[in-house]
């Protein structure tokens, strides 16, 4: 008797549990109607992995977004930074008969075939941050990498003086805004100012704790970095973490992407040089608003990019009061 | 003769890991003319802090016959709750004991997995390295705690000219020598490891020794992970990734053996320098990051041989020994 009793107990907390494991729903409707009558639409939003801090201030976005549109009922899922496990998320989504699904790739190539087949399954498909480009009846929104370093390097361009010594943090191999941004560098500042001298180039995969530990390093072996050209924003704030009491590195040029509220503050402080703004709100707010256009019929597909706003000591303010009011800066 | 074969076989035995290291670093003050210097020197030992002090609970943990595949993320898990306690009350001192309580429940989960549950260590530590890198990210929604203030002074500051992570550093290390060769506990470590049904037999408490191990990993782990977060000046749900690994590679290069029973903190020391100067080396010289893996990558490989081979000609040595012997008997007999 006891043991029924135990079998019945540990099932009934299994079926809890698994309840409870399943995905958010940012809606209150639990069906397919509301009670209006009106259609609700189900979304589904696969997050490249939550342990990535842009692509979590997204997901974070997207759900909060998705309180305005009583008309969606938004789930959202973790890629886990993993293709195999994306792709089966995108196919789970295809099985479970979203009526739109948002991909943002882990990496656009291996996500390509499984996005093509959420279009042929006759449902929407949006890829974002970044964008799988050329799939037919596939919509898009993203911001553009290339020009998210581009802004940053025309600026550097006549800010860093000749025969310049620079260091240089990349993002993981193979991810395509850390390409983007390192070609558009390359194109944009090195092939023009071929007086500049990289003394260490690095991946330090996006990471603020791998940056520091290389730019402790290169501040051993140089006695004059000019400047750090970072690919992203926690990077940047990494090198200079490392060299901060040190006065022989207090006046280089800091640049960086993404516009995170640690950048903003030290831009303000006159510890960074500027960054490029890549606003996970305002890519949700497109983001929502364009599914909406495409599930209620007003569109049939949208390619759309956000601004790349280079923010500098001058402008610095007004995007610390946009973070301020989304709660990312207390 | 036999007796300076004896002293040679000995001395090789107990100290090739610092030769190694000695003659790594003679390498290496030739390659860059930056390596050998305090201001280096310094930099390394700092950079090596939290990894090392991991590396030795990995030590203890292997010399038993156990592993921590939860390392990074128990530290990453320990360092915001501790960051978050800082924000709360303002006191580096709780900030401390939070991140090490954290590391203690989470290796006592650990141990219960294994020691009371049975789960072997590989799945028990990867099952926890998933649910506390989880926890971390839902508890930050995944964004760094910024602005840590008096708290870096735990990864940044210094007393005199030594740098506060190093002493901790030496702490750690004094503590898990002295653990390994002056305690019952460091003897039954070696004894669960070296044969588990032995030291039972031998009526050692093997769960009550287990506990206790990964109740000492789960304190460095807490330490670890306050250094880091204010090493890096924030809190940070995704940092520490593979730091685990990185520890078991000292641990391994430094002569610990994954068959169990057998390592020592000195050589764990040894590996995670001999890990360090080769990062730093390559970073001063320039030399790019695929290369930098494959290195790394080789070292472990030619550790792993290294000990794979001093074990089956140990083996064989005894065996060898064992046939002579017998041989004798059966002499003796007919």
């Amino acid at each position: 008797m006891s043991k029924k009793l135990i079998s019945v107990l540990i099932s009934s907390l299994l079926l809890v549990s698994l309840a409870g494991c399943g995905p958010k729903n940012t809606s209150s409707d639990k069906g397919n109607n509301q009670e209006g009558g009106a259609k609700t639409y189900k979304v589904a939003y696969i997050a490249r992995a939550q342990a990535d801090s842009f692509a979590a201030w997204l997901a974070n976005g997207v759900k909060e977004e998705a309180k305005k549109y009583p008309n969606m009922k938004v789930d959202i899922f973790d890629g886990q930074a993993n293709d195999d496990t994306e792709n089966s998320l995108i196919e789970n989504a295809i099985t479970n008969k979203y009526d739109l699904v948002i991909v943002q790739p882990n990496n656009g190539e291996a996500q390509r075939p499984y996005v093509e087949k959420v279009v042929k399954a006759g449902m929407f498909a949006i890829t974002t941050n970044a964008r799988i480009s050329g799939i037919e009846g596939a919509s898009s929104v993203d911001a553009k990498p290339y020009e998210q370093a581009g802004v940053n390097a025309r600026a550097a361009l006549t800010q860093i003086p000749q025969n310049a010594k620079v260091v240089v943090l990349n993002g993981p191999s193979g991810n395509f805004h850390a390409e983007e941004r390192r070609k558009s560098w390359q194109a944009e500042f090195f092939a023009k100012r071929p007086d500049v001298k990289i003394v260490g180039e690095q991946i330090a995969n996006w990471n603020k704790d791998e940056a520091m530990k290389y730019m402790e390093d290169w501040a051993q072996s140089n006695d004059k970095i000019d400047a750090v050209i970072s690919m992203n924003d926690n990077m940047a704030a990494g090198a200079l973490e490392a060299v901060k009491d040190n006065a022989k590195f207090s006046n280089m040029f800091v640049y960086g992407v993404d516009g995170t509220a640690e950048a903003l503050m030290l831009i303000k402080e006159g510890k960074m040089t500027s960054t490029c703004m890549q606003n996970a709100y305002e890519l949700s707010e497109l983001l929502l608003s364009s599914s909406n256009k495409l599930l209620t019929g007003a569109e049939k597909q949208i390619n759309t990019d956000i601004g790349n706003p280079l923010i500098t000591k001058e402008n610095v303010n007004q995007y610390i009061d946009i973070l301020k009011k989304a709660g990312a800066i207390k | 003769m036999q007796i300076k074969g004896n002293f040679w076989s000995t001395f090789k035995k107990r100290y090739s890991i610092y030769l190694v290291l000695l003659a790594l670093s003679i390498v290496c003050s030739f390659a860059n003319e930056n390596f050998f210097t305090a201001n280096n020197l310094t930099n390394i030992s700092r950079q090596l802090a939290v990894t090392t002090i991991l590396a030795f609970g990995e030590t203890m943990l292997i010399i038993a016959g156990m592993l921590d595949l939860s390392a990074g993320s128990v530290l990453a898990l320990s360092g915001v709750f501790g960051v978050s306690a800082y924000k709360a009350t303002g006191s580096i001192m709780i900030a401390v004991l939070v991140a090490i309580l954290t590391g203690v429940i989470c290796n006592i989960i650990n141990a219960g997995m294994i020691s009371t549950f049975k789960a072997p260590p590989f799945i028990a530590t990867l099952a926890m390295l998933t649910m506390a890198r989880g926890v971390a990210l839902l508890y930050t929604k995944g964004q760094n705690i910024l602005k840590l203030d008096k708290l870096t002074i735990l990864g940044q500051g210094s007393i005199g000219i030594i740098p506060i992570p190093i002493i901790f550093l030496v702490v750690v290390g004094i503590f898990t020598w002295y653990i390994l060769n002056h305690t019952k506990l460091g003897r039954s470590l070696y004894a669960v490891g070296g044969n588990k049904e032995a030291a039972v037999a031998s009526g050692i408490n093997v769960p009550k020794v287990l506990y206790t191990v990964f109740i000492i990993n789960g304190v460095l782990v807490g330490l670890a992970g306050i250094l880091f977060m204010s090493r890096v000046n924030a809190g940070l749900p995704n940092g520490a990734v593979n730091y685990e690994f990185t520890a078991l590679t000292a641990a391994i290069i430094g002569g610990t053996s994954f068959s169990g029973g057998i390592g020592t903190a000195g050589g764990t020391l040894a590996g995670a320098f001999i890990v360090g100067f080769l990062d730093n080396i390559m970073n001063l010289t320039g030399v790019d990051s695929y290369m930098q893996q494959i290195v790394r990558g080789a070292i472990i490989a030619l550790a792993v041989i290294y000990d794979i081979y001093t074990k089956n000609r140990k083996t064989k040595a005894m065996l060898g020994k064992q046939d002579d012997a017998d041989k004798t008997k059966v002499v003796k007999a007919s």
